[in-house]
């Protein structure tokens, strides 16, 4: 018999990291109804970040400690940049327990990096790695995951429901993650420099600023829209608006002069091959002190249930000195 | 209300389809014509249950609401072909690049005294009910007129008024634009496919992300600038990939290209902007046709267009 592990009323939700991809996913989520807020909590030693307030306006429960956000959830995102899930994974790692689904969106960290990890602590943890990006909080985003050694059929299936209330959202092998990272994970950037030069384009030729911005925005994304609704290839639907002599065939004529395509292959291209060294980095088990802040490491240390031997041991910091051996015990 | 095309290509083919999704007008109150019936799109203008004749005129007695939905050089011709059919209830709307309001005006005053038209460009994601419209009304056309195609044109997309004066840009821009993104989501794709993903979720992932940028951008109230400074990382992969795309002059191939396509429209408003078209401008199969149909003459459609009508081959259609 399969047990239906699909989101359940009971279910919680918690986020390791309070930055912008918390922020967007909880927002996401909260626009589909997918999990009431109030079962959402989400945690960083850091608390000035703007993202915090906006957290905290949509009703998730917000902390400075990781440990409160894992006791309280079962689904637990790590939401924090790849060169601090190392020290994160040592924080929680005595936290985790059976129920828990470790879904990491860390941008290069493999999933047997993250399970090695917590293999110290646990003798199954259950992991995902996935990559999404923003436009999650329009519930527009493009998702992909690969499921763990010890994640279930139905793990996958449950964090895929989540992600699909959120955009387009489907299953792939671990070894594409990168690149996917690279295209769609990157890609609204690349759209966003886009919109802005095409609205300098229309400035520059009589349009006030305002109506160019809307216009090339709502241009790329009923075009983006077709794409998807269409099975054309995109070189198709390219010729069929580019009438013979028109404007249209003499401004794709300039931009493949300038070499338009190969530049967003190289966009992509680059964005993956950093994604491959940040990967490299995360692999380090130990954190270099140089990655974190003194205040930010003093925080963390604050928290309830945190010690320095920890925290510590295992990733290699320094942590008995002079100016820290006052919060050995909390 | 009645609506009709006169041309049966992409565009009629989109407004067609995004009007009826979006439930504003009946497929029998829709007819579209040309003289070519080879045209693909007709089929699915036919599929979709609107009206199609070879006859314009036959297209402007039946609507009420007319776009001139043909290629710039082209609408000189047509004017004059159903000038004679105008009436006063007739709302002319031309989605032609780069073609004047006045220029229509004048062809129009031939036979009309207050013609009412409206100078409009939009783009073919209306198919799609996303597309983006500006449009601006002519001398004789009343505020109720630009409401009226601003409540058709919203239904399937973002639709506002503008001072003629900047279409030529928003052709540029927007006309055009959604063939600048189906270009990067083919190199998007192609990249993607050179890291390693297979096509068709490289294409699917293109497209997705440039729409759900698209989207924020429109439902955010930040610049653009901000919205990218958010989301490339410090140390990132976004950034990195970022600097390459500076160093290639992306920003300035996008300039480039609006500047380029808004400069060729102005070009072709100058083509329109003559009275008469060129002979080596249309085929001779197709003058034939619309010589045929009823009501054509070529006295009419000769005398203002310029067009030698009158030797061997064409004599015998002289009468209908």
């Amino acid at each position: 018999r399969i047990q239906c592990r699909c989101l359940s009323v009971k279910m919680s939700v918690g986020f390791i990291g309070a930055g912008q991809l918390a922020h967007a996913l909880v927002k996401g989520f909260a626009a589909a109804g997918v999990i009431a807020t109030h079962r959402i909590t989400a945690s960083s030693p850091d608390t000035d970040l703007p993202t915090v307030i906006g957290l905290r306006k949509m009703g998730a429960y917000f902390t400075t400690s990781n440990k409160e956000t894992v006791n309280k959830s079962d689904v637990l995102f790590l939401a924090v940049k790849p060169h601090i899930i190392p020290f994160v994974l040592d924080e929680i790692g005595p936290d985790i327990e059976d129920r828990h689904l470790i879904v990491s969106c860390a941008a290069g960290v493999t999933i047997s990096s993250i399970e090695k990890k917590l293999l110290h602590y646990r003798p199954a943890p259950k992991v995902i790695r996935c990559m999404t990006n923003t436009p999650v909080v329009v519930r527009e985003g493009a998702t992909v995951y690969a499921t763990g050694t010890h994640a279930e059929v139905e793990d996958g299936k449950l964090l895929e429901q989540l992600m699909a209330s959120v955009g387009y959202c489907t299953e792939v092998e671990e070894d594409l993650i990168d690149a996917v990272t690279g295209l769609s994970g990157s890609g609204p950037a690349y759209a966003f420099l886009a919109v802005d030069a095409l609205a300098d384009g229309g400035v520059k030729m009589g349009l006030p600023r305002r109506l160019a911005v809307r216009l090339g925005a709502q241009a790329l994304l009923g075009a983006a829209k077709m794409l998807l609704e269409s099975e054309q290839h995109p070189g198709q639907l390219k010729d069929n608006v580019a009438s013979p002599g028109g404007a249209t065939i003499h401004a794709l004529h300039v931009m493949e002069s300038g070499g338009f395509r190969s530049l967003l292959i190289n966009a992509v291209e680059a964005s993956c091959i950093r994604t491959r060294e940040l990967q490299h980095l995360a692999d380090q088990e130990k954190i270099s002190p140089a990655a974190i802040k003194k205040t930010t490491l003093d925080k963390v240390l604050q928290q309830p249930g945190v010690t320095a031997a920890g925290v510590g041991v295992r990733t290699g910091l320094n942590l008995f000195n002079s100016s820290t051996s006052k919060h050995k015990k909390n």
